[in-house]
């Protein structure tokens, strides 16, 4: 039944060092394209050059503008389900062994799962129907598409 | 399915170990292992980039330029491929406008983030030819994790540029990414039920030691995307949006947003977040291929693996050209629907059907 797990050896903590290894790489790889574009890129202060970017026009109003409720639904609803992926991981690794090993019956393993999942997409259920992930309408839009015909 | 009939071409040497080996580095305890893993990371992340060299200045305008019947670049080398070098001169010597609202640490370190965990996700990934840097037993969650961290770095580029169109991009981005997560995790996720573990090699080689239709003269292996194929449409939408392209290309809508997050980036900074969105799709591409498509498994002797890995992640790329030629956009309200609606309440339906059915089979 171990066959499909490599057996643990010795490399096992070279994994992480190797990972780490790839994450330093992958930290000097952009800084020393910074490095480098520094050396060749001019320079030449203007303030005009440095205003915020509104196609050309002045700016106007501040930056920290006021945007659409739907964006604080969403991470909302997205925090619960992540959390339920990372309980559903450990259930589909043991899964396979846990049929073969003919310990415990099809309904035990499945139910508890599909009950647990169950609950949480009643829970999306509700969401759905109290419009948050409807993508939110300001009235005036509202009122548009209620007079279109 | 039937038994293992090919033999694993997964090898259990991984690249550091097998560099050790070759360069004779093994021989000088810790620090010869550590430097051995450093060059292996070394060829993983050039090998990465050089790709995505290939991909962004030339491949990209090549494929467009094919699709709506132009001529494209022809200038400089054969078939214009010398643009490459060119390219990356000229924009690495435009001058670095740093805008006056901009917040500083944050706005100079969103595009390392972003390429920094893009190339990061490739650490785990089975390149074929005994090219893999490591292999956790979490690897796939491990894939999905890193992956995730872009989503940071996208809000660290709309906030910190000083710009309403950043900002609004950065937070377009990040909903989408966010929305579109979950399928794609429980997509995955209903790979991991076949394969019974989370370990690329294991999910390589569960696939190819197994048998889907013998044909007498070929056999066709049980790649995922065969016996599957429901899921891997799922897991290939739900990518395209997580790497935001066509039809989910909304962050970035230049008739709305100017250039989204990116609107204030300029010289080696757009350069940075320009590649970190190819190695994204190139880490998507990898990812559908280790966990669909078999990996490195193909036609012809074991060493040719990296060819076949390469070809497989180079198909997905096209497929994004492709449907960037071909496919309008999504609004963003369209976007969150087809997302949470639509996407979410599918891949719980597949991972449940796949349940059912490997538990029936079993």
């Amino acid at each position: 039944m171990c066959v499909r797990f490599k057996l643990p050896n010795v490399t096992e903590m070279n994994d992480w060092i190797a990972i780490g290894a790839l994450a330093l790489v992958g930290v000097l790889i952009p800084l020393s394209m910074m490095a480098v574009s520094a050396l060749l890129r001019p320079s030449v202060p203007e303030t005009s050059k440095r205003a915020t970017y509104e196609s050309g026009e002045v700016p106007t109003g501040g930056t920290r503008v006021r945007f659409n409720i739907q964006y604080y639904m969403v991470a909302l609803l997205f925090l619960i389900f992540d959390i339920e992926t990372v309980l559903l991981f450990p259930w589909a690794v043991v899964y396979l062994d846990a049929i073969e090993s003919d310990a415990v019956s099809l309904l035990d393993i499945l139910g508890p799962m599909v009950l647990f999942v169950a609950i949480l997409l009643a829970g999306l259920a509700w969401a759905w129907r109290n419009g948050a992930v409807q993508w939110a309408q300001t009235p005036r839009q509202v009122d548009t598409e209620r007079n279109r015909p | 399915m039937n038994a293992a009939t090919t033999t694993p071409i997964q090898s259990d040497v991984l690249l550091p170990e097998r560099l050790g080996d070759l360069t004779g580095l093994n021989e000088f305890g810790l620090a010869g292992e550590l430097l051995s893993t450093l060059i292996g990371a070394v060829i993983v992340g050039s090998l990465i980039l050089t790709m995505t060299a290939v991909a962004g200045p030339w491949a990209k305008r090549k494929i467009t330029a094919s699709f709506t019947d132009r001529i494209s670049i022809n200038q400089i080398g054969p078939a214009g491929i010398g643009i490459i070098i060119a390219d990356a001169v000229r924009m690495l010597s435009k001058e670095n406008i740093i805008p006056e609202n901009a917040d500083r640490p944050a706005y100079d370190l969103a595009p390392i983030v972003i390429v920094g965990s893009a190339l990061l996700g490739f650490a785990v990934i089975p390149m074929g030819s005994g090219i893999q840097l490591a292999d956790p037993e979490v690897g796939l969650a491990f894939a999905f994790a890193v992956a995730g961290i872009a989503s940071i770095g996208l809000v660290m580029a709309g906030y910190a540029s000083g710009n309403k169109y950043s900002l609004l991009g950065g937070l377009r981005a990040v909903a989408q990414n966010v929305a579109y997560e979950i399928p794609l995790v429980v997509t995955g996720m209903s790979v991991v039920l076949f394969a019974g573990s989370l370990q690329m090699g294991a999910i390589v080689d569960a696939q190819n030691t197994q048998t889907l239709v013998d044909l007498g003269v070929v056999s066709i292996p049980a790649w995922y995307a065969l016996v599957n194929p429901f899921a891997f449409v799922l897991f290939l939408i739900a990518n395209f949006a997580e790497v935001g392209r066509n039809p989910f290309d909304m962050p970035e809508a230049p008739a709305e947003l100017v250039a989204g997050y990116q609107t204030e980036y300029s010289s080696v900074y757009f350069v940075l977040v320009y590649l970190g969105e190819f190695l994204h799709i190139f880490l998507g591409g990898a990812i559908i291929s280790t966990i669909f498509l078999g990996g490195p498994a193909g036609p012809g002797p074991a060493a040719l693996g990296i060819v076949w890995f390469t070809l497989k992640i180079w198909g997905v790329f096209f497929l994004t050209q492709w449907l960037r030629s071909a496919v309008p956009r999504v609004r963003i309200d369209q976007l969150i629907e087809i997302g949470w609606k639509g996407l979410l309440v599918l891949s719980f339906a597949n991972l449940g059907l796949t349940a059912a059915i490997v538990g029936v089979i079993a």
